[in-house]
């Protein structure tokens, strides 16, 4: 079944670039570490989902590119077709020459609907060259102005129009300390909006993969290329192809129903996190080595002490020991900020994988009170190695993970609205302030249903 | 029983045979039918004869289920399934639902019921009917077939303490998601076969069908697959004659039963075997007929009083209010006259029942025999704009009932959830 891409302005531009550039070369390394019919069903997998064939052979990416201006679609257009190995469709874009500056609700109530027609006309073509449709993966940022009130009306048009359609959201989170000074509004516009029309938000912080670039990757003068990279990796590792089932041989035809069916079936919870082990550059890659067993011990550490990465861990943290009265297990998690999951989908790649132990993430005090572990927990492998690393995990988590910040940005955009700054530049066009009363509330909804899952 | 004719001298020899080969011809048009053997046992109630027969009833009543899928029941599971499904269609012996769940003992019972199903309907035919090889790509237009049989009993999950409703929120969720992906399977089975249909058009050589189906399509690509094909046409034959075969000898099976039903210890108030329907007394119908037209009057008389007391007490007069109570009549035809279209038979298409296969034809092509897709695409439409109604109505009361809820609680804030 095939994933039809929507990306959104710079930042979907960029990154989904980077995101099909990953998916390519991964699914024709040859290091795969596996046989050649493997290589070969893993690659024909890889390539239902993601790339379209046309009569010369060079696989056209299935994707749809939408920004109110011409230049970054323009390079991102170049650079694909440049590298001769895939390219994207010549009708596939959609420009304008004009941009939004940063204005969410520009972008929301004005190029929006002034646009419809014709970007839901090419996702449409797009959808026509899918024998099935698996669903939709919209690559936006949150707190831009094109990217994000664009890609909240996209998402809700896409819920209209194709309402039994799986949709998740790729949402970039911006830095703390970032440039735009009303993105902040942006953010929980963005979120209300696309928690109430899209299935599931998987959720990158920019802040997370800045640090990966700095000490895992060791590189010196962080581009957003960079950053890009990282989180295509990222993305590539949740995404390629795994067997269907334990035991079985096949590969998985419908990675989205199955994701969102284990980690995000419950309305109030759609928010979810991405963690890698290993992460390293390409250099170092050559002298380490890895097993299963202490990759999984970091990977489970990052869950419970929420750590972004492999390096800085706090070890102290600890899951609460059952037993002890309820009052005692909240202030237990308060001190140690154990981070408490609703469910979590543990993605093994490389060699051995069958032999890999995974127990440790069935112990039910890492989980809510209301799930148990048996339909908490589920594991996607294969064999086959992905991006030349021997051995790698992901793990995606519905967890408190991006509690602390949600809250962060909700206080702050609260401060704001209440002395009003910057609400003009909304209410102008047709943004009130009963929406932004409303992304509150449904928000503050949110921060208090995780909250509550130390219960 | 209406079956006696005069007897024929018979052969001693060929007597002791016809009893063995009559059961021995119902057993193969069953699935997971008993030995001759066993049916003997059963009529003397030996244990080892019932699991057998609970077997045998259990894949009798479950026909939906797809083969060896049985295996998946435990037998206390199956047991409880075929005393449900017996006194679902009305089995009168109340000595069935008495024996143990088990499954250990009851072969005499088990037996009794079986000859109950087989003297209702044609349940070899039916069955046969059922499982019969198919070679066209088929589907079903009614839904008789889903709605009548309830399925197997889903085992009771008990909760013990206080469910979670995050808990429930969360399975409803996943069953949301299960619908989805469903239909997606559905759509992208039938763009799969569309492209089939459309691939081999002119290949077939019955010109009426014009293309081929999976099934023929994989006849040519796989000579393997087109022996198993054989393999299972000749077998559906097999069952065909014996079904024949049973047809013709099941007297000698009858008569025997009646010997079982006399091995059974003489209870009483045991009701008569088979469900008689009682032809009525000659006078027995007037006094009912008396009391219904009395009940009648007494209604109409009860409605006109309601009506003049609502007339009166709604008063009004002059012409807006004449005006108003016009309009209001047409609503209530409306409304009555939709209500009695729902109450009709799902705007069922008046086409027999069961399974039809899938023809692609050209467009402009003569009309051929069957069911056109437009029209059972309009009847579906409008069936599924009358279920949107009633669950607008039903919606409608939820919301009136919460707003209740609501007023009666001061002093609470409602938080609905995010939804357009």
């Amino acid at each position: 079944m095939s994933i039809v891409t929507v990306q959104l302005g710079q930042c979907g531009n960029q990154i989904g670039f980077e995101v099909f550039d990953a998916l390519f070369s991964d699914s024709h390394c040859p290091q795969g570490l596996c046989s050649k019919r493997e290589n070969e069903a893993y690659q024909a997998s890889c390539k239902e989902r993601f790339f379209s064939e046309e009569e010369n052979g060079v696989p056209i990416a299935r994707a749809v590119l939408v920004d109110m201006e011409p230049k970054v679609i323009n390079q991102t257009l170049s650079k694909a077709a440049h590298s001769g190995r895939w390219k994207y469709g010549q009708h596939s874009c959609f420009c304008q020459k004009q941009g939004s500056g940063n204005n969410w609700a520009y972008g929301y109530s004005v190029h929006g609907p002034r646009h419809e027609e014709s970007i839901m006309n090419l996702i449409q073509k797009e959808v026509e060259k899918c024998d099935s449709l698996n669903g939709f993966l919209i690559i936006m940022s949150m707190a831009g102005g094109t990217g994000s009130g664009l890609g909240a009306f996209v998402t809700q048009n896409l819920q209209d129009r194709y309402s039994n359609s799986l949709k998740m959201n790729q949402i970039i989170w911006p830095y703390g300390t970032g440039e735009v000074i009303v993105q902040n509004y942006n953010s929980i516009l963005t979120l209300s909006h696309l928690y109430r029309s899209s299935d599931a938000l998987l959720i990158h912080e920019n802040d997370a993969v800045h640090k990966i670039c700095a000490k895992l990757m060791n590189i010196k003068q962080i581009s957003f290329r960079d950053i890009n990279q990282v989180l295509a990796h990222q993305l590539g590792s949740v995404f390629q192809p795994t067997y269907s089932g334990e035991g079985s041989f096949h590969y998985r035809r419908n990675p989205l129903g199955d994701l969102m069916e284990n980690l995000v079936p419950h309305p109030e919870f759609k928010m979810l996190g991405v963690r890698n082990i290993p992460q390293m550059s390409e250099n170092s890659l050559a002298y380490s080595t890895f097993t299963w067993a202490g990759l999984l011990k970091h990977l489970r550490q990052m869950l419970i002490s929420n750590a972004k990465m492999e390096e800085g861990i706090d070890w102290q943290v600890r899951p609460p020991l059952s037993g002890l009265p309820m009052l005692g297990k909240m202030s237990l998690n308060k001190e140690f900020h154990f981070n408490t999951s609703i469910a979590n989908l543990v993605i093994l790649r490389g060699k051995d994988v069958h032999s890999a132990e995974l127990g440790a993430f069935k112990d039910p005090a890492l989980y809510t009170s209301w799930l148990e572990p048996v339909h908490a927990f589920s594991v996607w492998k294969t064999q086959r190695a992905f991006s030349k690393y021997e051995k790698s995990a992901a793990l995606v988590s519905n967890s408190q993970f991006l509690v602390k910040p949600l809250d962060m940005i909700v206080g702050k955009a609260w401060n704001m609205f209440a002395s009003k700054a910057y609400i003009h530049q909304y209410t102008k066009f047709g943004i009130e302030e009963e929406d932004f009363l409303d992304s509150f509330t449904l928000l503050e909804q949110v921060i208090a249903s995780y909250c509550n899952l130390g219960f | 029983m209406g079956r006696r004719r005069r007897r024929r001298r018979v052969d001693p020899a060929d007597a002791a045979r016809a009893l063995p080969e009559a059961i021995a011809a119902l057993s193969q048009t069953l699935p997971a039918g008993p030995s001759p053997e066993t049916f003997r046992r059963a009529k003397f109630d030996r244990p080892e004869a019932a699991p057998a027969f609970w077997r045998l009833l259990f894949c009798v009543l479950s026909p939906q289920l797809p083969d060896g899928a049985s295996a998946s029941f435990s037998p206390e599971a199956q047991v409880r399934s075929v005393k449900l499904a017996l006194r679902t269609q009305g089995y009168p012996r109340r000595a069935l639902a008495q024996l143990p769940d088990d499954g250990s003992q009851g072969g005499r019972e088990l037996l009794l019921a079986l000859a109950w199903l087989l003297a209702r309907e044609p349940l070899p035919e039916r069955l046969l009917a059922q499982n019969r090889v198919q070679l066209g790509d088929e589907m079903h237009v009614c839904e008789c077939e889903a709605l009548a049989s309830p399925g197997p009993p889903a085992p009771s999950v008990e909760a013990d303490g206080c469910v979670d409703i995050r808990h429930l929120q969360w399975l409803m969720g996943k069953l949301r998601f299960r619908w989805r992906n469903l239909m997606a399977s559905q759509q992208e089975q039938c763009a799969l076969l569309g492209k089939i249909h459309s691939y081999t058009r002119g290949c077939h050589s019955d010109r009426s069908l014009g293309h081929l189906s999976v099934t023929e399509t994989e006849l040519l690509r796989d000579p393997e697959g087109g022996r198993q094909l054989l393999r299972r046409l000749q077998r559906e034959n097999a069952r065909l004659q014996a079904a024949l075969e049973w047809r013709r000898r099941e007297l000698v099976f009858w008569q025997w039963m009646d010997t079982v039903l006399d091995a059974c210890p003489p209870e009483a108030s045991q009701p008569t075997f088979l469900p008689r329907i009682p032809t009525p007394a000659a006078g027995a119908l007037e006094p009912l007929v008396r009391e219904l037209q009395a009940l009648q009057g007494e209604l109409r008389e009860a409605v006109e009083a309601r009506r003049a007391a609502w007339e009166a007490g709604v008063g009004g007069r002059g012409p807006e209010w004449s005006a108003a109570r016009t309009a209001l009549r047409e609503a209530v035809g409306q409304d009555l006259a939709a209500l009695r279209r729902a109450c009709e038979r799902g705007g069922s298409l008046a086409q027999p029942h069961g399974p039809r296969r899938l023809v692609r034809t050209e467009a402009g092509a003569p009309r051929g025999p069957g069911l056109r897709a437009p029209e059972v695409i309009e009847a579906l439409r409008s069936r599924e704009a009358r279920l949107e109604v009633v669950l607008r109505r039903l919606q409608g009361q939820c919301r009136q009932e919460l707003a209740r809820l609501v007023g009666a609680l001061p002093g609470l804030v409602w938080i609905l959830p995010p939804g357009r």
